[in-house]
């Protein structure tokens, strides 16, 4: 059942225009990284740190948290505001099965989008010197990340009507103006993007010169857990006490 | 009220008992009993009256504030194995619109765990009358079509029991002909179905008995001539015609049931306050004044008028 209705909401997902949106947004900072590769008089020197700062700076703190957003409220969120979450809801399925059916879906799609930016960020550095694990660790983080994003907007999607303007004021005010305007320290224990990126840091074995964390491995891993369970037993605890509304 | 709309020999599939739903300070539904057996019922009242509380409750996506509604015996609420049993059609068009008509039942009776999910597709579908149209995209559907697929995939686990929200919504009329015809056939198979409409003559066509909501009240149920006939503190009006208008006017007007009597043109037109009273009490009076009636109407028998009356109640 779990397959199904993840093939399903994949294919649901997949085909909506603003996919091609999300292919724009994974594509900006691979053109960015391509164009410092090709205008750069020694493309060598600085690659690492240039590509470390892109992936930070664009593929984890805005192509992430975006891509998820978009791909995490619409899973179950859009179905239920157009209607359609209505053939599942009225079929005999536990909504626990819907929920991971759902996240899934959304966290395979955000991660198919992030990985191919990462991997075409960081396309000039692989197999050079001084790449020190970045670009895997980046893909793993990106991957973990996706998962994190998902989950906790898949579950304000079944909370909230305007999950996605909810999930664009955690991304940019909380996780944008106070973490990284304000450098609010205590912020970086409430982030997904903290979280990601010290996945990210314990994997790499670039210098701190090229990459650092504002978390370390172990915190940041424990953190993203919890807020993953969290995050996923309050979307199937919402769902199973989800009432459809006069509007549906 | 209390209604027993249930054949006596069967348990009730729906039954809803004191239940009450309200929105902060807003009450939808307010201290509801009924229960409804196998046929068709109708479920009948304005715009805000709590039809739509009443069938999300009903179905299982609206929690009762107070009160129990159970279908088939097991509670509605929290109970996704209950749709085992029970087919929802809602009332929103939204199909998936990137599926084909077939898909869409198909993916209807997957998700039902259905043993033959090609032939109970086909099935339905054979039902609704859609077989010509199944290979097309439900996104290009008409509001017709896309009413007789919905129906398809809710009937595709053949269910005992049927919901159907504003089922006729943009149905041609021979869609409606060919739909209540289904839904009879359905009934007739020992089905309980239970559907809510604004279109008056829809209910009185399809439906056996009715559930009359105003207010957030069930103020009537049963069937509809029935509960007409029950109020007699309105007056009934009738047109008589008879061999003698102007005699029996005046023998009418004579008897304490009748509150009115005219001649208008080739008839009588009578309004009584005891239905039961005038009906028998007319024939007697026509004989002694020795007159006969050749023909009796109720003007005011439609769906219409009774439902006007309930809610200027």
């Amino acid at each position: 059942m779990i397959g199904l209705i993840f093939t399903l909401t994949l294919g649901q997902l997949l085909r909506q225009r603003r996919v091609l949106l999300l292919g724009l947004l994974a594509a900006i900072p691979v053109a960015i990284t391509l164009l410092f590769r090709f205008t750069s008089s020694r493309a060598d020197t600085g690659l690492p740190e240039f590509v470390a700062s892109m992936l930070d700076a664009l593929v984890v703190s805005i192509g992430l948290p975006l891509t998820a957003l978009v791909l995490g409220t619409a899973a179950l969120g859009q179905e239920i505001e157009d209607g359609t979450a209505f053939y599942l809801l009225s079929k005999p399925i536990a909504r626990w099965q819907i929920v991971v059916a759902k996240l899934m879906a959304a966290w395979v799609a955000t991660s198919i989008f992030v990985t191919v930016s990462t991997l075409g960020s960081a396309a000039p550095l692989i197999g050079e010197r001084g790449e020190d694990l970045l670009v895997p660790a980046f893909v793993i983080a990106g991957i973990v990340g996706a998962l994190g994003y998902t989950t906790l907007f898949l579950a304000l999607s079944i909370r909230f009507n305007h999950a996605l303007v909810i999930g664009l004021s955690y991304v940019f005010l909380w996780e944008g103006l106070a973490s990284s305007l304000f450098k609010i320290d205590g912020v970086r224990f409430l982030s997904l993007r903290a979280y990601t990126l010290g996945i990210a840091g314990a994997i790499s074995e670039a210098p701190s010169t090229v990459f650092s964390a504002r978390l370390d491995g172990p915190s940041a891993s424990v953190l993203a857990t919890i807020l993953i369970v969290g995050a996923f037993i309050y979307a199937v605890r919402r769902l199973e006490r989800y009432e459809l509304s006069e509007r549906v | 009220m209390t209604a027993a709309t249930s054949r006596v020999d069967a348990a009730p599939a729906i039954e809803v008992s004191e239940t009450s739903r309200w929105y902060g300070n807003v009450v939808a539904v307010n201290d509801i009993s009924f229960t409804v057996g196998p046929g068709i019922t109708g479920l009948l009242g304005p715009n805000g009256a709590g039809k739509s509380t009443l069938l999300h409750m009903l179905a299982g996506f609206l929690r009762p504030s107070s009160g129990t509604v159970r279908i088939l015996g097991a509670p509605a609420w929290q109970n996704p194995g209950l749709y085992q049993q029970v087919g929802i059609v809602q009332e929103r068009e939204s199909v998936y619109d990137g599926l084909t008509g077939y898909e869409f039942v198909r993916l209807s009776a997957r998700l039902h765990h259905l043993p033959d999910v090609e032939a109970a597709t086909r099935l339905a579908i054979d039902r609704v009358q859609m077989e010509t149209a199944q290979g097309r995209k439900t996104g290009g559907y008409s509001k017709g079509m896309k009413q007789r697929i919905k129906i398809a995939a809710a009937i595709v686990h053949d269910p005992p029991v049927l919901l159907l929200d504003e089922p006729f919504n943009g149905t041609d009329p021979a869609q409606r002909l060919q739909m209540m015809d289904l839904l009879r056939r359905m009934a007739a198979e020992g089905r309980t179905i239970l559907f809510s409409s604004h279109i008056l003559e829809e209910v009185e066509r399809l439906a056996e008995r009715v559930l009359v909501i105003v207010s957030g009240r069930l103020a009537a149920a049963g069937d509809f001539r029935a509960i007409r006939r029950l109020m007699t503190d309105r007056p009934h009006t009738f047109a008589i015609v008879s061999s003698d208008n102007r005699a029996l006017a005046s023998a009418l007007l004579a008897d304490d049931s009748v509150t009115g009597a005219q001649i208008d043109g080739e008839r009588i037109t009578v309004r009584a306050d005891d239905f039961e009273r005038f009906t028998v009490h007319a024939p007697r009076i026509a004989r002694s004044a020795g007159v006969t009636i050749t023909e009796v109407d109720t003007l005011d028998e439609s769906l219409e008028s009774v439902f006007e009356y309930l809610v200027q109640r």
